[in-house]
């Protein structure tokens, strides 16, 4: 397969993202995650300051109405930017990693998509992000929480699937069995095996 | 309180909370609403066949009247001359835009006044109010927000202010004509009255606001309009408005048919010809015209608004039939007290209030058949309430983003290329704006009618 776009869905505290990077590191080939704020950012003269505000943000329902496929919220707005952005992108041929936003949905089409969904025990994912983000338990409990609800939104209401169903998926793994550094070897082992098959 | 009349509101309220919440499309929302009010409210509560047949009003179609109407008359149930109107204006506009037409006015008038920015924001607002009342606002503020993008970036000014002007025109403009906003075609469909009828009243009022609105947005914008690029502007940079035009021969086609349905609709009292003909026939001789593109302009023509609205007035007639808008009318006349000022007052003002947050089409099909019932009682001319009806609806939509369609339509358009347009930059001049025009509306209806 001379294409091929890897999509990384997370919980948040699964070491989704490490994983994204790693992967796009060792195959060489771009990723998309803050990378896609900046690059909307070059190509509609917002800050990324103003993108991030909106970024996998679910709008809000009772300040936004939509109105034949146009809508007034600045959140649905950002969103369809990205899908776009990245349709040209693997339109365009190019292999790449892509973190979040939804792109097992809205890349579905291509059949170079190999999707994953990196998942967590809940115990692992509060150390986890207690570690990263220097934060006490409760904190790092409530962060967990908030971000995923967050994504869950964001994703439900822009995908017909459910967020995290492993149906959407060709692989879901739990990261916290292996640890990451094998998680990463495994998923290395089978994106290679998805390549040279097709 | 009956079953029937507590099970119509569950309804209407359930709807009107699905439309909000936007988790499934709106066409589906009313259409399952409309079928659950003809199987539970009309078949198991009421056990009223004729409720169904009025509420379907099929019979319609067969009709002299429908068609060619030498009086006056007002409608019931499905309002199937707003839906043809509608549906034929739409294969209409889809034609215009395919010849390229929109795009070409809107390229020809700023060539006319040589690219300045504050003559293109004067004349723009004019455009916009002036197109807007022959054609939906959606399309106007499509192609107006994008030539003002495309402009913006050649000439360097920030086309945020243009566009939420050109959306409050578009507001404006709308209300002034019988065909300019759904609510008055509603209005003017179900109550009788003429394209004549609006234009000399509510088009009065709608022109009498528009200089002062472009008075108000001039000096509300006009430090940021006119801090754009100062040099001499070199047109020969510029897109030619002829390239805007796919086509020369559909460009003069549906020139013409433009031309043609604003004169069988401003003639339309004396030809006796209905909106139901003029939208039919518009569509007809649009579709013959287009030949093998025929086939095209269907399929653009936006059948899910035209779904939305056969749902939402059968929903709109459980509650009619259960005797809910009566109810509603009689409380507006309690509280008046039979106060003509007050009762003026209160519909244009609610009206205005309510349409800046929930979509003004199912609010106006829901507010006909309670004037229609107040001006019963009160003995209040249904003409006075039915203009503070429109007014209300159209104006009260500009206050907020989501209060009309051109709103949102424009706000996207903006954000798309990079301009967002937030909840707070959108008020901080239009919700004033607002105010101001229904202060003066009041004032008219007031002077006028009293």
């Amino acid at each position: 397969m001379s294409q091929y776009i890897i999509s990384v869905g997370r919980e948040f505290g699964s070491g989704g993202r490490v994983i994204a990077e790693e992967l796009a590191k060792r195959f060489n080939i771009p990723i998309y995650d803050r990378h896609l704020i900046t690059a909307i950012a070059n190509k509609t003269g917002l800050t990324p300051e103003e993108i991030e505000k909106y970024n996998e943000k679910p709008k809000n329902h009772l300040l936004s109405r939509r109105v034949n496929g146009f809508s007034n919220s600045i959140e649905d707005n950002i969103a369809e930017m990205q899908f776009s952005f990245l349709r040209e992108k693997a339109l365009s041929g190019e292999s790449f990693v892509v973190v979040g936003r939804c792109s097992e949905t809205k890349l579905r089409d291509f059949k170079c998509l190999i999707s994953l969904f990196i998942l967590g025990d809940r115990e692992k994912k509060i150390r986890r992000v207690m570690e990263v983000y220097d934060l006490p338990e409760d904190k790092a409990k409530a962060f967990i929480d908030k971000k995923d609800r967050k994504r869950k939104r964001y994703h439900n209401y822009h995908c017909e699937g459910h967020w995290g169903d492993s149906r959407l998926y060709d692989l879901s793994i739990n990261s916290s069995r292996l640890g990451i550094s094998r998680t990463i070897d495994l998923l290395e082992e089978y994106v290679k095996a998805r390549i040279s098959e097709e | 309180m009956t079953a029937a009349q507590i099970f119509a509101i569950i309804i209407f309220v359930g709807m009107f909370v699905m439309i909000v919440l936007d988790k499934i499309e709106r066409h589906y929302v009313t259409l399952g609403s409309g079928a659950l009010t003809l199987l539970v409210v009309f078949g198991i509560c009421m056990h009223s066949g004729n409720a169904i047949t009025d509420t379907l009003a099929v019979k319609q179609f067969f009709t002299k009247d429908f068609w060619y109407q030498v009086t006056e008359s007002e409608s019931k149930g499905i309002n199937w001359a707003t839906i043809i109107f509608i549906a034929g204006m739409m294969v209409m506009v889809e034609g215009m835009a395919k010849a390229g037409f929109f795009r070409w006015l809107c390229m020809k008038i700023a060539y006319l006044v040589k690219c300045r920015t504050v003559p293109i924001f004067i004349t723009f607002m004019l455009m916009s109010a002036v197109l807007s009342m022959f054609i939906d606002s959606i399309t106007v503020i499509m192609f107006l927000a994008a030539v003002t993008i495309e402009l913006a970036t050649l000439l360097r000014f920030n086309p945020v202010p243009m566009i939420l002007s050109e959306i409050f025109c578009a507001n404006l403009g709308g209300s002034a004509t019988m065909c300019g906003d759904p609510p008055n075609i509603i209005v003017g469909t179900s109550l009788g009255f003429s394209f004549f009828d609006f234009l000399t009243n509510t088009g009065l009022c709608a022109a009498i606001c528009l200089v002062i609105s472009m008075i108000f947005l001039y000096f509300a914008f006009r430090k940021e309009i006119s801090g754009g690029k100062h040099e001499p502007v070199d047109l020969s940079k510029f897109p030619k408005p002829s390239e805007a035009i796919t086509n020369k021969k559909d460009f003069v086609i549906s020139s013409v048919i433009f031309g043609l349905a604003v004169l069988l609709l401003v003639t339309h009292a004396t030809t006796h010809l209905t909106v139901a003909s003029i939208g039919l026939f518009i569509a007809a001789v649009t579709l013959i015209a287009f030949g093998r593109h025929a086939k095209e302009l269907l399929k653009k023509v936006d059948y899910k608004t035209l779904l939305f609205f056969i749902g939402l007035f059968v929903v709109v007639s459980g509650l009619e039939e259960t005797g809910i808008l009566k109810l509603i009318a009689n409380f507006i006349g309690d509280i008046s007290g039979g106060d003509v000022r007050l009762m003026i007052a209160i519909i244009l003002w609610v009206s205005a209030i309510a349409s800046a947050f929930v979509d003004n089409i199912p609010f106006a099909a829901t507010m006909v058949p309670v004037i229609q019932s107040l001006a019963e009682s009160s003995g209040v001319p249904i003409s006075t309430l039915a203009w503070s009806l429109s007014i209300g609806t159209d104006i009260g939509g500009s206050a907020t983003p989501i209060g009309a369609s051109a709103n949102v339509v424009g706000t996207s358009v903006a954000q798309k290329n990079g301009y967002p347009i937030g909840w707070g930059r959108y008020c901080k001049k239009l919700a004033p704006a607002t105010v101001i025009v229904l202060a003066i509306s009041t004032v008219y209806l007031f002077v006028r009618y009293l």
